[in-house]
């Protein structure tokens, strides 16, 4: 039951990984017209690409929070032993 | 019906020859280690205990006897692309043994594993699809140049990753061993639900499953022998081999959840790539108890043994009895995947 925390934080891993790989290809892939110009063609390149880091940065931020609330309940429960 | 009896004997080959080579050649090699003066401290220990080290060598040439095998029982070109990644990786591993690579260098050596592996792809075009298969979603059109770039950048990524969970006695081996039986699933699966079985794909993944089995029982706590870089990044470099050959990047992405969450934890605490042994503070410490306690220190880096031992502090054996939990559940995931994937 010590663990439970760190299952929990597994699960969510898991579960971003799975739920944006479902966004990615649902909104990302999809996204925008056939572009006819290269203007067009960089532009929705880059948009794409834009949201991939968007989500890769929301997987950072909700794993980071997670991790430090678990960490700052943990540091400030527990005892200093003496090494 | 000849035929399924050799395909069969193979299989077994495939896992019993580097598994009765390994274990066959380890006291010797271990003897040899300690007999030149190669042997590390185990920290963990106190006080310390000299363990030989590196078994990497070994470990390779254990893979390397069972990949061959693989090869020309099924006249087969997936072993060798695999070898090709994983020497590479075991020698850039095994000069980090000797002479201690940078924190930069190493990964962007890694990037050569990747290099070894893909250029086989040239050769022989079946050796990977150039797509990625996702459950209930369905599979990516392919790109070859994209996942040939998201492939070789692969391998230090996953390389690096095996390297971080060599901390504790058993720790990478169990971890190797889960995981390569979580991609070992995957194939399987893989194989008899997409049509044209393979049988040569699902015979290369034995030797690694057999090199972790027979290390396992020397890595184990109390350890009797420690891989070094050599055999963490050997590891990690057929794992990622395989997950790419056995078109099972997401489960195998899957079952690495505990050694993705580890790298994140320290490269977001410390901030960047470095060294492990230059860490201006450790994130554990024997307390006087004997026990292994998380480090209190604000500066500490996150590792996931220190968010483990956060909760209580532990033996060296509980904690990697722990890790493995966290690992099994994450294999677990894996193995759900693949079903989801290939099976629904």
């Amino acid at each position: 039951m010590k663990l439970l925390p760190l299952y929990l934080i597994e699960s969510v891993a898991f579960l971003l990984i799975i739920a944006e790989t479902y966004v990615f290809f649902i909104f990302v892939v999809p996204l925008g017209s056939i572009p006819h110009t290269l203007t067009e063609y960089t532009s929705l390149a880059l948009l794409k690409v834009f949201l991939i880091l968007v989500l890769g940065a929301v997987w950072f931020f909700v794993l980071d929070e997670l991790t430090g609330l678990y960490v700052r309940s943990k540091v400030g429960s527990s005892p200093r032993p003496s090494s | 019906m000849f035929s399924w009896i050799l395909q069969g004997g193979l299989l077994l080959l495939a896992f019993f020859v580097p598994l009765v080579l390994l274990l066959a050649a380890f006291p010797p090699f271990l003897r040899y280690l300690a007999r030149i003066g190669h042997v590390s401290d185990d920290a963990h220990k106190s006080p310390p205990t000299k363990v030989p080290e590196p078994a990497g060598p070994l470990l390779f040439i254990a893979i390397l006897a069972g990949e061959l095998t693989v090869a020309a029982g099924y006249g087969s070109y997936v072993p060798l692309a695999l070898v090709a990644g994983a020497g590479i990786a075991f020698a850039i591993g095994l000069a980090d043994d000797l002479y201690v690579l940078g924190g930069k260098t190493k990964p962007l050596l890694l990037l050569l594993a990747g290099v070894g592996f893909v250029s086989f792809v040239f050769v022989r075009p079946e050796i990977y699809t150039s797509d990625l298969s996702f459950p209930l979603l369905g599979d990516t059109s392919p790109h070859f140049i994209i996942f040939t770039v998201l492939a070789i950048v692969a391998f230090p990524v996953v390389t690096n990753a095996f390297n971080m969970m060599d901390a504790f006695n058993g720790e990478i081996s169990w971890f190797t061993l889960l995981t390569s039986l979580a991609l070992l699933a995957g194939v399987v699966l893989h194989e008899v639900y997409r049509g044209g079985f393979s049988m040569s794909r699902v015979a290369s993944v034995l030797p690694l499953v057999a090199v972790a089995t027979g290390f396992l029982v020397y890595n184990r706590y109390p350890a009797r022998a420690f891989d070094g870089d050599s055999g963490s990044l050997m590891f990690g470099a057929m794992f990622a081999g395989i997950a790419i050959t056995g078109g099972v990047e997401v489960a195998a992405m899957i079952a690495m959840v505990p050694a993705i969450l580890n790298s994140f934890y320290t490269l977001s605490s410390v901030r960047g790539f470095v060294e492990r042994r230059k860490m201006s503070s450790r994130p554990t410490f024997i307390g006087s108890d004997g026990l292994l306690h998380a480090s209190v220190e604000k500066d500490a880096p996150n590792t996931l043994v220190r968010l483990v031992l956060l909760a209580s502090p532990l033996t060296e054996k509980d904690l990697v009895k722990s890790i493995v939990k966290l690992v099994a559940v994450a294999c677990a995931f894996s193995v759900g995947i693949s079903v989801l994937t290939w099976v629904l």
